[in-house]
Parts: C-alpha cells; sequence; structure tokens
C-alpha cells in the first residue's frame, strides 16, 4: 500500500521537471561549465585553510550549545516526560524552526548581530535546535516507557526516572544525532558564509562573483576533505559510543 | 528485626476487573508482619492485576488496601511506594546500564534526586554488590544488563527489589527463568528477609512445590474467585 501511495506521489509530482521548451544541448552546457573547475587552483590555500578551520569552529560551537539546550527542550517535547499540552506546543515549536531554511537564520541573525561569524554561530544553533530537539524527543520516546515506570513506582522522582530509565537508552542515539548534526552544519557553516555570517562560504562568494570557478574548485575541494575527514572520524566516534555499561 | 505479629497489610472486599470482566472479586485478607504469601494460579487469572494494585499501580474497582508501615500509620499503596521493593514479570530494568546501576536504581525512592545526579556512593555501591554476591552475580556487576541471560537479568531484578531492605516486597515470577537450585536460593534469599527483616513478600508462582517450601500460606486465584490455603496463619 505504502509502495502504491510513493508511486502515485512520484506520477503527480513528475510535471514539474517538464523540459523549458527550448532547445538545449545539456551535455553541452555541462562539460562547458564544468572545464571552468579544472583543474582547481589551490595556490589560494594559504588563505581558505584558516576560514576552513573557522568554519569548523562555528559547527563545533553551534552544535554544542543547541546540544545542551536540546536536551531539556526534547524532554518538553517528549510524551513520556511532559504533559500533552506542554508537548503540542514545544513540537510546534519545534516545526516552525526547521521549516525556515539556515539560510534564511543566517540572514536574520547577520540583519542583527552584522556580518561576523557570531551571526553563523547563532543561525546554525537555532536551526540545530529545531533539529536536534526533534531527534532527541524521539529517543526519549523509543525508551521502553515500563523501565522509568518501575522507578517511579519505588518512588523515584522525575529526574531520577529520566536519569537512570530513559537517558541510558537514549544516550548512544542523542551522541550518534548530535555527530550528525556536527557534520551537517560543517557543510552549512560552509554555505552561510554566502550572506555575511563567517566561514568559508565568504570565499565561494567571492569567488562566483568574480567567476573565479578554479578557485571555487578548490574551495569546494577543501570543504569536501574536511566533510569526508569528520565522516570518518564520526564514524569511529560511533563505534565507541556504541551501548556501553555506566 | 523480629516479626512484631501486627497485620502490616490489609485487604478489604477488593475487586479487581479488566477488561470489563472481574479478574478477583470481594478479596479479604490480613497479613502479618514477615509473611511469605505465594499467589498461585493460571496464566491470566489475575495474579499481576492483583500484584499490580497492591504496588498502587492498578487502581480495583472496589475495596480498599491498607498498609501499616513499622513507624505506624496507616497508608494507601501509592503513599507507601518507597517502602516497596517491586519485582516486574517482564522485569523492566534498564537495559545500557550495568547491573550493578540497576540495583542501585532499587534506591532512588530513598535519596533525593540532587543526591543521585551524579551517581550513588561507595556506601550504596558496596550495598549492591554484596547483594549481587548473595545472588551469584558478584563477576557480572559491570556488565550491561543487555549482555546477561533471561536468569541473570531476573535475579538483577530481584537485587534492585531488596536493596532498599523494603517492608513489603511483591514480586511477580520471581525464578522463572532459572534452574531448580538457584530458583531456591532466591526464593530462600526472600524468605530470610521475611525472618530476618520482617519483610513481608507477596510472590506469584507457578510452581506448586516451591509455593509449598518457601510460603507460609497461598493464595490461589481461579476465575475470579479466591482461597487460601496453607499451614500459616494469615
Amino acid at each position: 500500500m505504502a509502495f502504491l501511495l510513493l508511486l502515485l506521489a512520484v506520477l503527480f509530482s513528475l510535471p514539474v521537471i517538464a523540459p523549458s521548451g527550448r532547445t538545449l544541448d545539456y551535455a553541452a552546457n555541462l562539460t562547458r561549465f564544468l572545464s571552468r573547475f579544472w583543474p582547481p587552483d589551490f595556490s589560494i590555500l594559504a588563505q581558505i585553510l584558516p576560514s576552513l578551520w573557522e568554519t569548523f569552529q562555528m559547527a563545533v560551537l553551534a552544535t554544542t550549545a543547541a546540544a545542551l539546550l536540546s536536551i531539556p527542550v526534547a524532554a518538553a517535547a517528549s510524551k513520556t516526560t511532559a504533559p500533552t499540552p506542554v508537548v503540542a506546543l514545544m513540537r510546534f515549536l519545534l516545526n516552525a524552526i526547521r521549516a525556515i531554511p539556515g539560510l534564511v537564520w543566517a540572514l536574520l541573525t547577520v540583519a542583527v548581530l552584522g556580518a561576523n561569524p557570531g551571526a553563523g554561530v547563532l543561525a546554525l544553533s537555532i536551526y540545530s535546535i529545531g533539529y536536534l530537539g526533534k531527534f532527541f524527543s524521539d529517543a526519549f520516546e523509543s525508551a521502553d516507557p515500563g523501565v522509568s515506570e518501575a522507578l517511579r513506582a519505588t518512588g523515584a522522582d522525575r529526574l531520577q526516572a529520566f536519569q537512570y530509565g530513559i537517558w541510558p537508552h537514549a544516550r548512544p542515539i542523542v551522541w550518534s544525532h548530535i555527530l550528525w548534526m556536527l557534520e551537517y552544519n560543517i557543510r552549512s557553516a560552509a554555505i552561510i558564509g554566502y550572506v555575511g555570517a563567517g566561514g568559508i562560504g565568504s570565499w565561494l562568494h567571492t569567488y562566483q562573483e568574480f567567476y573565479q570557478w578554479n578557485k571555487f574548485a578548490a574551495v569546494l575541494t577543501c570543504i569536501l576533505a574536511a566533510v569526508i575527514i569528520l565522516d570518518f572520524a564520526g564514524s569511529r566516534i560511533r563505534r565507541e559510543l556504541a551501548p556501553t555499561a555506566q | 528485626m523480629t516479626r512484631n505479629g501486627t497485620n502490616q497489610i490489609h485487604i478489604e472486599d477488593l475487586t479487581v476487573s479488566r477488561g470489563g470482566r472481574p479478574v478477583l472479586e470481594k478479596l479479604n485478607l490480613s497479613v502479618r508482619r514477615g509473611r511469605f504469601v505465594s499467589i498461585e494460579g493460571h496464566s491470566g487469572v489475575g495474579k499481576s492485576s492483583l500484584l499490580s494494585c497492591l504496588a498502587g499501580l492498578l487502581k480495583p474497582s472496589s475495596g480498599a488496601i491498607t498498609y501499616h508501615c513499622r513507624k505506624g500509620g496507616a497508608h494507601t499503596p501509592s503513599q507507601f511506594q518507597e517502602r516497596l521493593g517491586l519485582v516486574f514479570q517482564h522485569l523492566r530494568l534498564t537495559a545500557n546500564a550495568t547491573a550493578e546501576v540497576n540495583v542501585l536504581c532499587g534506591l532512588l525512592g530513598t535519596r533525593p534526586g540532587w543526591r543521585t545526579l551524579f551517581g550513588f556512593p561507595s556506601s550504596d555501591r558496596s550495598q549492591a554488590n554484596r547483594l549481587l554476591a548473595e545472588l551469584g552475580l558478584e563477576c557480572l556487576a559491570s556488565k550491561p544488563v543487555s549482555q546477561l541471560s533471561g536468569g541473570e537479568r531476573q535475579r538483577v531484578a530481584v537485587a534492585r527489589a531488596l536493596i532498599s531492605e523494603p517492608e513489603c516486597l511483591l514480586a511477580d515470577e520471581p525464578v522463572s527463568n532459572l534452574d531448580p537450585t538457584t530458583a531456591r536460593s532466591v526464593l530462600g534469599l526472600l524468605k530470610s528477609e521475611c525472618t530476618r527483616n520482617g519483610c513481608t513478600v507477596f510472590c506469584a508462582l507457578h510452581d506448586r512445590a516451591l509455593a509449598e517450601e518457601f510460603a507460609d500460606f497461598t493464595l490461589r486465584l481461579n476465575a475470579g474467585h479466591w482461597e487460601l490455603s496453607g499451614g500459616g496463619a494469615c
């Protein structure tokens, strides 16, 4: 049934990719465009590496702030830890945060704080709370409610029931989501520089404005390398954080 | 502490229903401190429901349960929760926590939240490890419960119920996954809680031989009806 619904949805959506009606040589266009990127011009490495490091710092700060704030937010958005009206309100707020793209959040924070990395950190933090709050609340709800009920049945208070009944189950899931968010934020931090919110994205904007595509490609390659390294490190860390004893 | 002979639990006209049908009708029972009561009956007869009512987790259709604690005063089951030890049929242990931490969770009701925020003191940990040793689990204290066998998890659940030295222990089939020797050892430990510490035990058991060996008397449930049997007085 789900497959049929998906098939129907795809069929109804296909018209959106109808061609323009103009006769275009797509292959030639792609070849011509990509040829401008090759070879990447790494002579700018000394300039962009500090910005890459700044991007990483922005992503780390934003992810850390969001992770810390998302835990109480998620507890308030989880049916197993909060009353229904509070859960409904918190989920609405988290949905609203996620509905606004990260780039738009960056525009807002740059308007408030000015064009600097601090604006980028704030934008990424807010955006990340929207995601981590949802992921964490799902993790809390996936815990067996019988465990925290059992602790409450012998007099444990709500905080104790959460700490010893829900958190041990949720902890590896929470860490996995934090790592995913860090990877996501590094990619986002690389882009929000386009709107002046700091990081390596400002170089992308500069080279795009001046049609210096081989330097643009060099910046993209550095971002790709950073993401690959972080993905590898993240896999190792996830293996270490697999469910273990306290 | 020796038994003082006073009634600890008074059950009056207790009727428990499930899905609209009564599983227990008008139970009247007074149990003295330090008694071991086994609850017998086929699956689905209402043993777990009765234990849930005694624990304050299920509201009976009618009737009342009153606990009299050692310090005096009458309490409803929900007021008596900190003095109860519970062994659930499905154990309800924290899978990603160690056996030691699971046992320590039995103390949470007797400790304020701020004291357990950063773990438990060494005196509590020693007590937990002592109990685990009594149940033959001393080598498994630092293992996550998810890595233990069914029988080992069951013994961890029993240790969790005992660590707070409860005045009343409610155990739902606490030895169902254990071999006969280990089952006797665990029930012997529960029995010694009765004689040594005056703990009153309600224990759902399938094995009639074990019930006859350890229980002071047996409460048999059958299609809403109940009967008491056994040599000892309630």
